[in-house]
């Protein structure tokens, strides 16, 4: 499904070229649950957010599902993230100004989704997250735990193939961090989500069926469970 | 999807109430100001365009040239118009009027009626004055004819109908008969009359002979020339014409008139030679630009806002592309919400409007517009102006924002650009570059209301009440009664009182070299007690004196101007020169002191006066202070015994005096409102500025706290950029305000300097003002607990 190939990204500061990610290579198997680890400043984030195409490399090659990522248009790039790709970032990233329910419904409404099938969708999903009570509260109402609840459920209305989440449990206490892998990985199993997640813990890592370990922009090594 | 950007934008407006009020109290003053200033200017524009033949009336004007001057009596000779006609083929009607004061009487039903009009037969075919019953053609053919306008007949037959019925006029001297009802004159015509009589009254019954009178001017003259005519090349035409009608008399009197043919449907505007009613095609403009202005300032504020407040959606912007939206979409985004927002301001504006109408409508002095909704077309050009308003303060920050890399956007606090920040500088200075020049207008336009209200006039108009009997013969007795009664200190009658009308003479005078001059004199009658009843001083000579046999009739006094004009050096010499004046000769016996007898927008003119009882018709009479209402009651009943034909009514010369300030003061009045909106519009747009830059500084404000800094290091720190923007905005309007009321002031020939410190008070006001706006925002910013403001990181 992802094929990383002598991915690298540096910025030049005067004539030293600083890298943030050198030479990756990596091939990521549809249903996958893959744990990026790695101490701060190792390049984790920068490599999530490459293959999630909102950010991109100074070299190297990327397929996504039989496409060459970058040789594609801005926009068709964007319509292929669109429709395949869920975020989940650390600080959740709701939109403070729309309700639960409007927050879940906004990717559709980008992807031309019609109002009936929206209501019927974001409904299914309330209801499988067991947030329908709560779907008119806005996001300052609800606890942290929630919030994110809300964020994954948003990166998951569309029905997209990957998730890629940057830290999701980092602002969360241990029994919602808790909370929140168990729903990764019943995700991962039940519905065949691939799930790449950056964090920071040894054991929310190992909720991951590959654990691959980021320093100095290279992997140092790849863990299989 | 709209559905969801109207709740975005809904919610934010509410969640940032302060800026949404800012922002859109901002714009709907500035809209609701530029409304009304439109109908003004509308208004004023609209003058005599009604008529469907506008653009073939012409207004003939007239220049005399004298061996000394040039004069501009109010219009042409009355032998122009009728031979005119006869004399151009392109010449297709003229008519002549000429306003008059009439006392018309209905039985026990009498008013002095101030808008009467004689006006030649052709008067209602050239104007669109609608005639409701009469026709148009021959309503005004016939010697004593008289039209009627709606009102007028309420006033004297409420529903009867009135064609065919009889009138008095000039105190019972003859009787008219209705011939026609108009419609009341519409306020947008520079003819006003509520009563026209058929000029033939004049020049065939009371007055034969004035249609060949060529050296008699002053005539109200319009000639309707037939279409396709070329009014240029007619115009050329005349000066033959004159000579070959009237060369002989040039060249005897001396005095050579120009015709000069003015568009009517200009006149209002354009033309110098208008009475009192009379619009300025100048204020206009100003006001214009003063509309402009007050919409730039108003769209300045609601663009600086938008564009500063943009970075707090940065967020909102990241998310909506990380989940898939595309930039167009988001770009649609912010400008229908930026249009969004001009849209209430521009409901709130018709709302605003309406409520403040009427009194615009007052202070204006006329009915600009019954109603809002009358003016559609100016309301379907500010809904535009606002909807072009919310594209363009949409625009930047939508195009910025939407740019952005959503990992940039999400990951760290987004910081504005210094391209942003410069705009936002840019449009304060320009902001308070505007309300400070308007700000030193005020100022020197008030200073100079001020200045003509209480500059010595040279003579004293405190406590005159002023009597027109229009030449009642009773009025001798009238007086003598009057003088007897407690509280009148004396009486005095005469021609003309100072801020009225006057006569202009024919005159020759001894010049310096001893040669008679020819020139045009203002002139008095007077009476023997009138220059002490005006406490008017003498230069040289003596006054008039019931001593001196000869002054009734051989004994004239200049003003101090007239002495110049004749070339002597000193009032002294005068004395003892003669005159010849109307047919009447003798010496000038005094010079008296100059005194403003016009406004001062004008200089002081040559003046001569003479006793002449027959044409004294003003009684004024001094009135001491003491029960006044008494007094006024008191001189209303002996008027009542003796001039019961007349009904009683009076002014005092000092209000009279300043009347013709009216239109000044009006336009002061209007110019600060306007000027204190501007301010407050500029004000509302620095404190939302300044609380916005307040608030993106909290962290920093913070952390300079924590590291020691005092209060008011921290109010000094937010302050100073805004003052050194309103500093360099002083710098900036100061030349430019010089300059225009410089050209202002031109139109004063008595007038004040323009001093440094008007310039120092608009500076401190407009620093005085910004400060309180921007230190409050920054005191409650300084004085916070830092832990707070730092925790929220």
């Amino acid at each position: 499904m992802i094929k990383l190939e002598h991915i690298s990204k540096w910025i030049n500061q005067g004539n030293i070229r600083n890298f943030i990610l050198k030479d990756i290579n990596l091939n990521i198997k549809e249903g996958e649950f893959v744990s990026v680890m790695g101490p701060s400043g190792s390049g984790k984030s920068t490599l999530l957010n490459v293959i999630g195409m909102l950010d991109t490399p100074s070299e190297g090659d990327y397929d996504f599902m039989e496409t060459e990522v970058f040789k594609l248009k801005e926009k068709q790039r964007s319509n292929l993230y669109k429709t395949h790709i869920g975020f989940v970032f650390q600080a959740y990233h709701l939109i403070d100004e729309l309700t639960v329910y409007e927050n879940i419904e906004t990717p559709l409404i980008y992807q031309d989704v019609k109002s009936s099938e929206r209501r019927a969708i974001v409904a299914d999903i309330l209801d499988r997250f067991q947030m329908v009570g709560k779907k008119d509260l806005f996001p300052t109402q609800l606890s942290g735990g929630q919030q994110q609840l809300v964020g994954i459920a948003r990166a998951l209305v569309a029905k997209p193939k990957l998730i890629l989440a940057d830290e999701p449990t980092g602002n969360l206490n241990s029994k919602q961090g808790e909370e929140i892998m168990d729903l990764f990985v019943q995700l991962n199993k039940q519905d065949g989500v691939t799930i790449i997640q950056v964090t920071h813990s040894e054991k929310n890592a190992s909720y991951g069926k590959r654990i691959i370990h980021l320093l100095d922009g290279r992997i140092e090594k790849t863990v299989t469970n | 999807m709209l559905k969801n950007y109207f709740k975005i934008a809904f919610r934010n407006l509410w969640r940032h109430r302060v800026f949404s009020l800012i922002n859109i109290l901002g714009l709907t003053v500035g809209m609701t100001a530029c409304f009304l200033i439109f109908l003004y200017v509308r208004f004023e524009l609209s003058y005599d365009k009604f008529h469907t033949k506008a653009d073939r009336i012409y207004r003939i004007v007239c220049d005399i040239k004298t061996p000394t001057e040039t004069m501009h009596p109010g219009g042409p000779s009355w032998a122009v118009g009728p031979h005119l006609m006869g004399g151009f083929p392109q010449v297709e009607a003229a008519v002549r009027t000429t306003g008059d004061e009439l006392l018309v009487r209905k039985g026990n039903i009498k008013f002095q009626e101030k808008n009467s009009l004689w006006a030649d037969s052709s008067f209602f075919e050239m104007f669109d004055f609608k005639l409701i019953k009469g026709n148009p053609r021959t309503a005004l053919n016939d010697p004593l004819n008289i039209v009627f306008s709606e009102s007028a007949v309420k006033k004297y037959f409420g529903d009867k109908d009135p064609i065919g019925q009889t009138v008095l006029l000039t105190g019972d001297g003859f009787t008219a008969k209705i011939t026609g009802v108009m419609k009341d004159i519409p306020e947008n015509s520079m003819i006003k009359a509520d009563m026209i009589v058929s000029m033939n009254t004049l020049t065939r019954k009371l007055n034969p002979g004035l249609d060949d009178q060529w050296g008699n001017y002053g005539n109200r003259t319009y000639v309707l020339l037939k279409p396709n005519a070329n009014a240029s090349a007619f115009e050329k035409q005349i000066p033959a014409f004159l000579e070959k009608m009237n060369g002989t008399e040039m060249k005897l009197l001396n005095m050579y008139p120009t015709l000069i043919l003015e568009k009517f449907k200009d006149a209002y505007l354009r033309s110098d030679r208008n009475d009192s009613n009379s619009g300025s095609i100048k204020n206009v403009y100003i006001f214009s630009i003063i509309a402009v202005f007050i919409l730039l300032i108003a769209c300045f504020n609601f663009i600086n806002l938008t564009t500063a407040r943009s970075a707090e959606r940065a967020k909102e912007v990241g998310i909506r592309k990380v989940v898939g939206a595309e930039r167009q979409q988001l770009t649609r985004q912010f400008i229908g919400e930026s249009v969004l927002l001009c849209v209430i301001a521009f409901l709130l504006t018709i709302a605003a409007s309406a409520l403040l109408l009427p009194s615009f409508n007052l202070l204006a002095g006329k009915t600009l517009s019954k109603g809002v909704f009358d003016n559609m077309g100016i309301l379907g050009i500010l809904l535009l102006a606002s909807i072009v308003i919310g594209v363009m303060a949409g625009i930047y920050p939508a195009l910025v924002l939407s740019s952005f890399k959503p990992v940039t956007v999400l990951k760290g606090r987004f910081t504005t650009g210094t391209r942003g920040i410069l705009l936002r500088k840019g449009l304060v200075i320009s902001q308070f570059t505007i309300s400070i020049t308007l700000i030193i207008a005020t100022i020197i336009v008030y200073l100079q209301m001020n200045f003509m209200r209480n500059q010595d006039l040279g003579f004293n108009k405190d406590q005159l009440m002023v009597i027109n009997s229009n030449g009642d013969p009773a009025r001798d007795a009238f007086m003598h009664a009057v003088s007897t009664l407690p509280n009148v200190k004396s009486v005095s009658m005469s021609s003309s009182v100072p801020g009225g009308g006057n006569m202009g003479a024919y005159s020759k005078i001894q010049n310096v070299k001893g040669e008679m001059q020819i020139a045009n004199l203002d002139l008095y009658f007077v009476d023997f007690d009138y220059l002490k009843q005006f406490d008017i001083k003498m230069a040289a000579g003596r006054t008039f004196s019931r001593d001196f046999m000869t002054d009734t009739t051989h004994s004239m006094i200049l003003n101090e101007a007239a002495v110049k004009m004749f070339g002597y050096r000193s009032p002294k010499d005068a004395i003892g020169r003669d005159f010849n004046q109307w047919g009447r000769e003798g010496k000038i016996i005094g010079v008296m002191k100059d005194f403003h007898f016009k406004s001062l927008q004008e200089q002081i003119k040559p003046l001569s006066m003479r006793i002449e009882p027959n044409g004294c018709s003003l009684v004024s009479i001094k009135v001491s202070g003491n029960n006044l209402p008494g007094t006024i009651s008191a001189i209303e009943n002996k008027w009542n015994t003796l001039i019961p034909a007349r009904p009683f009514s009076y002014f005092f010369l000092d209000e009279y005096f300043n009347e013709q300030y009216k239109s000044e003061q009006r336009f002061g009045k209007l110019f600060l409102n306007f000027a204190i909106l501007a301010i407050i519009i500029s004000c509302l747009g620095l404190l939302g500025l300044a609380s916005y830059n307040t608030m993106q500084r909290t962290r920093e404000i913070g952390i300079r706290k924590v590291l020691g800094a005092s209060v008011t290091n921290i109010v000094n720190l937010l302050s100073k950029d805004f003052l050194r923007l309103v500093g360099i905005a002083v710098i900036i309007a100061s030349p430019i305000a010089y300059f225009s009321m410089h050209k202002w002031l031109q139109d004063f020939a008595y007038r004040i300097p323009i001093s440094w410190w008007i310039f120092v008070i608009a500076a401190v006001t407009a620093t005085l003002i910004a400060i309180l706006t921007v230190s409050f925002q920054a005191i409650k910013a300084a004085v916070s607990n830092p832990v707070k403001s730092l925790r929220t990181e």
